[in-house]
């Protein structure tokens, strides 16, 4: 099967019905995606397929053959951290972390939705489950990664 | 047994104990440099510091970070001593040496009334008790994070090592150079001497491995430049990315892959299981049938290719499971077996003063009432696992836990080798809340390893199983008592709770060689009743110890979780029933507590007490001492459809020196969150043995769009640190108890208040 993960081909023979998240961690040794409850419950494991947040756990891998896939492992690099990565670290929004990979990937879509979202937007968009209770962070972070893309980009607030 | 008695019984625990540390010289806590890993081009100077080629330092990291952030603030005491920034500190895990023990866990096990044990103000009994309890954790040595110890623990021992090695380093450079040590100044890690000269760490690493220092002395605290001041998590940007390391995240050549069913019926056994049709499904390698270990239920474990694979053929096995040899387990059965027990038996006393029987002889009233608190799942984010390799006798494990030395003492037993012939590696923790204090599972992924021919598995539970086989919370239920006299003041309180104590479970599992023969008095059955702060003049709290047989453990804040939803709650209806504002009524009774009454009076004014809200919305406030820090929290709230909804909780907390006020506003806001969910929802219901509950639709959890605003306010404080992880936990409950009485005039007293 061939799958397009963060911008590169990747051949692997799998049974179609696998769910993606475990052809990620398991397969391809892509550990950033993280396994919480596998019912799409709490979304430790969101990736975006086509742009779109999605719970890989219970996602076929079929499903998405040919789809952009994309994972925590490319939202920024080293060199050039994501808007939301910087946010995350200026807000000191990470505990344990487990849950994180899936709530950037949440977040992501979503400023990619709405660039300047609402309380009301981040309520709808935010439904990954945190054990450590880093949700007004979250929530900051996401404010604050969207005051400074809209800064860069010349868009004014 | 009188209570003085029974302290210095357990304060002995084993006789043999007693010759042994009688005999033993006291133990420091610095080490010898050759606990720490060998590694080219660094040296050693102590059991805790290593100096790296480029000056930078190396810490014995001793503690798990399962999210409170410990791995900063122990770097950052390190850093201060040695004048490094902290960004210049690097970790290695700490091995197996009993100087890594946690000395101030045990101490705080210790059912002193916190009164009693303030800095500066210890009683005899107390100065005695802890100094022999400290004598036997240090010769124990059991490495544990928990209790909300770590800093604690690690205040004077780590300091002590820092400064050492900054001692010794500035003497090899003072001989180096052939001036005074006195006459070097250090910044950021660099040496310098008015003559121009200077220098890094790095560069007098090898002249200062094996001196002695003549003196040593801690830095003044006018003097601390990063103790105290926020300071930013170097774990952060690698949870940003996907590169930290969890548990679930270890990879080895070859793995494979272990999926565990265990009998849905707590206690149970496997009957029979056919795995023909299992075995037979594509990228299954084996089953591996699995005993009770460590407290575990029994069940099965399929190995396979990936953990899909080895899940999918674990669902595929037809089993015949048999309930546990004493019967199906039921929490209503439970629940009833309670309130007989508590009615029936007298219980041990924790805490008597002047006398209750004649202050409730003569009284005008008497104010009654019952609280319960169900069974709860920890449900940390990653669930359980562990990867083992068992190759040519020696075993490897990789596990995200709060107990190594238990985790490796399991592993070596199930593997049949010496604890020497296992190597550990603590991985960061997905959440731990107590839950990895366990090592149910690390024995499950040795038995499997050991059936692998030398190749590494990793064992995870699912999270129906995580939820369905945990060590709950206990189901504890109370019975409150208070005389009102004839001046209509609170004449005495009487406290008398049951249900099952943990600590003793908990030895019998992970230390056996620990456990009596009988049960010790349990302080965390009791603790946040027999230790309020306030003037009571006649009190009596009393607990009865139950053995109800389901696997119990310890829950973040431990009883407290509980018991100050059920002290904090009728504080809060005494108040009521002697028609007294709830802030001005504990403040009353606190006048011997003045930190208590500080912390108090701190939330009451940033919460704006006594200002109006908003039609609908109400306040309700808790304080209560935990791990030795006060925390007061004022929760406001209103209520939608029917539901309590909880806006805002403003914390004051009162928890000494505080070394990083990031972490400490980060673990507030964890703390409600964390014991929010509980408050609203949390409860586990066991039927025929099987737990009712299984996935966070049937177990629920607060999520953002319902999460309140948490604002943090720190009492000043040059006392000792104490806890920070769990005090958040305790107050919240019973602040959103009593906000929903204030609301609606109705009294919860059983949790969850949303059910």
């Amino acid at each position: 099967m061939e799958l397009n993960i963060n911008g590169q081909s990747v051949t692997t023979e799998v049974d179609p019905n696998m769910p993606l998240l475990w052809v990620l961690r398991d397969e391809l040794n892509m550990t950033g995606t993280k396994f919480g409850c596998g019912v799409a419950a709490c979304g430790a494991c969101t990736v975006h397929i086509n742009g779109q947040a999605v719970r890989s756990c219970v996602m076929p891998v079929s499903a998405v053959a040919g789809a952009k896939i994309r994972t925590i492992e490319s939202l920024g690099s080293p060199n050039q951290q994501h808007a939301l990565q910087a946010a995350w670290i200026a807000e000191q929004v990470p505990q344990c972390g487990y849950c994180q990979s899936g709530m950037l990937m949440a977040a992501a879509a979503l400023l990619e939705r709405k660039p300047k979202p609402t309380d009301a937007d981040i309520d709808e968009a935010m439904t990954n489950i945190c054990r450590c209770g880093t949700y007004q962070r979250v929530r900051a972070a996401i404010h604050r990664a969207a005051a400074t893309t809209a800064a860069t980009s010349g868009v004014t607030a | 047994m009188k209570r003085r008695t029974w302290i210095l019984s357990a304060l002995g625990a084993t006789g043999a104990l007693v010759v042994g540390w009688g005999v033993t010289p006291v133990r420091s806590r610095l080490g010898d440099g050759a606990l720490m890993l060998p590694t080219e081009g660094d040296v050693a100077l102590n059991g805790w510091i290593k100096v790296a080629s480029d000056g930078s330092i190396i810490l014995a990291m001793h503690r798990s970070d399962m999210g409170q952030g410990i791995h900063t603030a122990l770097s950052m005491l390190v850093a201060e001593e040695l004048d490094v920034p902290l960004a210049r500190v690097r970790l290695e895990q700490a091995g197996a040496d009993s100087i890594y023990g946690n000395v101030a866990m045990f101490v705080g096990s210790l059912p002193f009334h916190p009164l009693d044990a303030e800095e500066g103000k210890k009683t005899s009994t107390v100065r005695v008790g802890e100094w022999m309890v400290g004598k036997i954790a240090r010769e124990l040595g059991i490495n544990a994070t928990g209790g909300s110890s770590s800093v604690a623990d690690a205040w004077q021992p780590l300091r002590q090592a820092a400064a050492t090695a900054r001692a010794s380093l500035l003497e090899a450079a003072a001989a180096q150079w052939k001036v005074p040590a006195s006459e070097l100044k250090v910044q950021a890690g660099v040496l310098s001497h008015r003559s121009g000269k200077t220098g890094h760490y790095g560069e007098f690493a090898k002249g200062a491995a094996g001196l002695t220092p003549a003196s040593v002395v801690l830095k003044d605290r006018a003097t601390w430049t990063l103790i105290g001041k926020p300071a930013l998590r170097p774990d952060v940007p690698s949870k940003t990315n996907g590169s930290a390391q969890f548990g679930i995240d270890v990879r080895q050549p070859g793995m494979l892959f272990a999926s565990v069913r265990q009998a849905p019926m707590l206690g149970g056994t496997v009957q029979s299981l056919d795995s023909k049709a299992a075995l037979a499904m594509p990228g299954v390698v084996k089953l591996v049938e699995l005993p009770s270990i460590a407290g575990s239920t029994a069940g099965f474990a399929v190995v396979g290719k990936t953990t899909w694979h080895a899940k999918q053929a674990a669902l595929a096995v037809e089993v015949k499971w048999a309930q546990r040899a004493q019967g199906a387990l039921d929490t209503e059965k439970i629940k009833a077996d309670l309130a007989t027990q508590l009615k029936a038996e007298s219980g041990f006393t924790f805490y008597e003063k002047g006398s209750v029987e004649k202050a409730e002889a003569t009284a005008n009233r008497i104010i009654e009432a019952k609280y319960s608190a169900p069974y709860l799942a920890h449900a940390t984010m990653e669930p359980m696992n562990c990867t083992a390799q068992i190759k040519d006798g020696k075993v490897e494990i990789w596990v995200p836990t709060q107990v190594p030395g238990m985790a490796r003492a399991v592993a070596a037993k199930v593997a049949g080798v010496d604890v020497e012939s296992v190597t550990l590696h603590v991985t960061l923790l997905g959440g731990g809340f107590g839950r990895r204090l366990e090592v149910d599972f690390v024995g499950q992924a040795v038995q499997v390893a050991m059936q692998c021919e030398g190749k590494p598995v990793q064992l995870i539970w699912s999270r129906e199983e995580d939820t369905t086989h945990d060590f709950y919370r206990p189901m504890h239920v109370a019975d409150m008592r208070a005389a009102m006299g004839a001046d209509g003041k609170v004449a005495s309180l009487r406290i008398k709770s049951a249900g099952d104590t943990i600590t003793p479970r908990w030895m019998e599992r992970g230390l056996p060689a620990l456990a009596g023969p009988i049960d010790m008095p349990d302080k965390t059955a009791s603790e946040g009743l027999f230790d309020l702060p306030y003037g009571f003049a006649n009190q009596h709290m009393s607990h009865v110890a139950t053995r109800m047989g389901v696997p119990i453990g310890f829950w973040r804040s431990v009883g407290h979780s509980h018991n100050a939803f059920f002290s904090e709650s009728f504080v809060d209806e005494l108040a009521a029933q002697t028609k007294q504002d709830p802030v001005a009524f504990r403040a009353a009774l606190l006048t011997e507590a003045p930190r208590y009454l500080a912390v108090l009076q701190l939330a009451a004014e940033k919460a704006k007490w006594g200002s109006p809200l908003p039609s609908g919305h109400a306040r309700g406030i808790a304080l209560h001492e935990s791990f030795g820090s006060i925390v007061a929290e004022v929760a406001e709230v209103s209520l939608q459809d029917g539901k309590p909804r909880v806006h805002r909780v403003v914390c004051a907390i009162d928890c000494g020196t505080v070394v990083n006020p990031n972490t400490v506003a980060q673990q507030m806001e964890s703390g409600v969150i964390f014991a929010l969910s509980a408050a609203l929802y949390g409860k586990i219901d066991i039927k025929e043995g099987e737990v009712q509950q299984s996935n966070f639709p049937t177990y629920p959890v607060v999520m953002l769009a319902h999460a309140p605003v948490v604002e943090t306010y720190i009492v000043p404080s040059e006392r000792s640190p104490a806890g920070v992880g769990e005090p958040a936990v305790p107050p919240l409950a019973p602040a959103v108890a009593n906000a929903l009485f204030a609301l609606t005039g109705q009294r919860q007293r059983a949790l969850p208040l949303a059910a």
